[in-house]
């Protein structure tokens, strides 16, 4: 995938963008430039999860034996996830603090990711109390696969059941930020260029196992 | 069909010569159920807290009484002898009713004793069993399939408490949610929104149930 | 004892099994049919048994396949279960359970309850466990459990009859059994036995040695 090697260009541009060029949140100082890589790291969990479980779900149904390899780059790619979730939530409780002064505040997407995070935990622990072998891999996809089935039920229990802990500082925050053409923009090739960076690492890690 | 009555028949008939699972589960019920009330002491706390209170050992008691199902077959080695005989699904359904029903005693002793102890005024009785009966459906689908994913590893009950944690946490705080509820008085309690939280939990041991069906051959035949 | 005598294959197909790095067998190929017999031998972790399992699909191969056929037919993995009987050290019986409950557990629908009777009485009574009927199997005597499982591999006439080690456990007049009834059945049936055993491995008509260098 050639495009990816875009990447070379791509994060060193992102990182002169949010540190130098956009302009901080109003109000907040310098530091809320983590919102730069905040945002994307949270994305970019979600997506290694998903397509871990879609790897799985191949792999799964895989009759031929075609996509063998599958079950590994499933496993990579919940690697890869659960860095990222770790960097989400402690960027997430820096915003935090520099935002409402407390690190921690179970409002709705904060504890969404803590789910995650519980979820990708579990998945390491079943799967690192077995030993290499077949039965491995088909627990542990079939485990991320139900996992991602009960996801759109943690969607809507959540907002329910931690409603208005804040008024909403984040969305208030966000459509204020979104006022600012440049901050937008920063915005918007973070996503991308932790995206790719994301697929990059996981080619990467996927050729070296192999 | 008839294959999954003849498996129940199996599972109750072993289970009422060799009541080691049995026993186990009811006795940690009553402890865990006895030991809070008793470090609660006598103080009446909120209804959410002993709803909260109460699903908790619910949960627990779960994860310790459910797990036998299939970790006994892989550790007295009787699975390859279902596998040979049995289909995969004739298997799960029989196991999956058998824990359904398994749990659903537990947790009536567990609320029996609970709401005793902890002399709880229940406000809508309809919806505190519903709530039992909803939760306990969801939990017991939920586990059955992890148990079975459990048993072909290490057959820990402490893998399967970290593993089932995640996914039942909708469960927990929608069976919270609504045992809440009836023990709050309530003006609303003819209207059916009353109900969402039981709604919520059908629809999630549905999906549970599915999931665990489509899936569970690839456990069952893997080595 | 007449059944129609329906002809079954089975066709091994460049089967290969490696755990980890290192290889147990490769290549294996062969075909049988019904009426034919199999020895496998071999010193012990050269891989027999697991061969064994993986004909009775209990493992995959690490390549290759296996080809089962009814009358040149094929039979679909998920109905190939049902055809075959194993026995293995790797797989019991319910110890809370007694003989009779077992062997009732899997024993296939009958068209009337006096014709199951008859069977299972007729099995017991063959392998001399009888007397065992109401036991719980827990209770039962290695060799005693050992015939049990034999019955239980064998009361629904499978057409491949995949056993290892079948005289484990047993005392002469236990092998007589067990093999007075193979001996029987045998014209009927697709038999493979894991075994050293000398006297086992003369019952079969072929023998394949595990564990030599062209394996």
């Amino acid at each position: 995938m050639k495009i990816i090697k875009t990447v070379y260009v791509l994060i060193p541009l992102n990182i002169f963008l949010a540190l130098k060029w956009a302009p901080p949140v109003r109000g907040l100082g310098d530091l809320s430039r983590i919102l730069f890589f905040h945002v994307p790291w949270a994305w970019v969990s979600l997506l290694a999860f998903l397509i871990a479980a879609l790897y799985s779900l191949i792999y799964l149904f895989d009759k031929k034996n075609k996509f063998y390899s599958l079950e590994k780059k499933s496993y990579n790619s919940a690697f890869l996830g659960i860095i990222f979730t770790i960097l989400t939530i402690v960027s997430g409780s820096c915003w935090a603090k520099l935002s409402w002064g407390s690190f921690w505040n179970w409002d709705p997407r904060e504890t969404s990711i803590v789910v995650l995070l519980l979820i990708y935990i579990a998945y390491f622990s079943l799967l690192s109390s077995m030993p290499d072998s077949e039965k491995k891999h088909k627990i542990g996809a079939i485990y991320l696969i139900l996992a991602i089935i009960i996801a759109p039920f943690f969607m809507f229990v959540i907002p329910r059941i931690y409603p208005s802990l804040h008024p909403d500082p984040i969305i208030n925050s966000k459509k204020e930020i979104f006022l600012d053409n440049k901050i937008k923009i920063t915005l918007a090739i973070s996503i991308v260029s932790f995206t790719f960076l994301y697929f990059y690492l996981l080619e990467l890690i996927n050729k070296k196992k192999n | 069909m008839p294959e999954i009555i003849k498996n129940l028949k199996k599972d109750i008939k072993i289970e009422f010569r060799n009541r080691s699972a049995l026993n186990l589960a009811l006795a940690f019920a009553l402890i865990s159920t006895l030991t809070i009330s008793l470090i609660i002491g006598g103080v009446p706390l909120e209804p959410k807290k002993e709803a909260i209170i109460l699903w908790l050992i619910i949960f627990f008691s779960a994860i310790s009484s459910l797990a036998y199902t299939f970790i006994r077959e892989e550790e007295k080695k009787t699975i390859l002898f279902l596998r040979l005989n049995f289909s995969a699904e004739s298997v799960y359904f029989s196991k999956l009713i058998f824990n359904i029903f398994f749990f659903f005693i537990i947790q009536i002793i567990v609320a029996i004793f609970y709401v005793f102890f902890r002399q709880l005024e229940i406000q809508s009785l309809n919806l505190f069993i519903l709530g039992l009966l909803g939760g306990g459906l969801a939990l017991a689908s939920t586990i059955t399939i992890l148990g079975a994913m459990v048993a072909k590893a290490n057959g820990q009950s402490s893998l399967l408490a970290v593993i089932s944690f995640p996914l039942l946490l909708p469960v927990l705080w929608m069976a919270v949610s609504s045992t809440t509820k009836s023990l709050t008085p309530n003006p609303f309690s003819s209207n059916p929104v009353f109900y969402n939280e039981i709604y919520f939990l059908l629809a999630f041991s549905g999906i549970m149930i599915a999931g665990s069906f489509i899936f569970f051959k690839f456990i069952w035949s893997s080595q | 004892m007449s059944i129609k005598t329906e002809n079954y294959t089975i066709q091994i197909d460049s089967i290969s099994k490696k755990f980890e790095v290192a290889p147990l067998f490769h290549n294996l190929n062969f075909s049988l049919k019904t009426g034919q017999s199999l020895a496998v031998s071999g010193f012990n972790g050269s891989g027999k048994s697991t061969f064994l399992q993986i004909m009775a699909l209990l493992q995959n191969p690490t390549q290759g396949k296996i080809i089962y056929q009814k009358e040149r037919e094929v039979i679909p993995l998920e109905q190939i279960y049902k055809k075959i009987g194993f026995l293995s050290p790797l797989l019991n019986p319910y110890e809370e359970l007694n003989s009779l409950e077992n062997i009732d557990f899997i024993l296939r629908p009958f068209y009337n309850k006096g014709d199951k009777e008859t069977k299972i009485d007729e099995f017991l009574d063959r392998f001399g466990l009888f007397g065992y009927k109401k036991t719980l199997v827990k209770n039962l005597s290695s060799g005693t459990r050992q015939k049990l499982k034999i019955i239980l591999a064998t009361i629904n006439n499978p057409p491949y009859l995949f056993l290892d080690e079948p005289g484990t456990n047993l005392d002469k007049k236990g092998k007589e059994d067990i093999f007075s009834y193979l001996d029987l059945i045998k014209k009927e049936r697709i038999i493979v036995i894991a075994s050293n055993d000398p006297e086992e491995i003369n019952f079969c008509e072929e023998e394949l040695t595990f564990g030599a260098r062209d394996n």
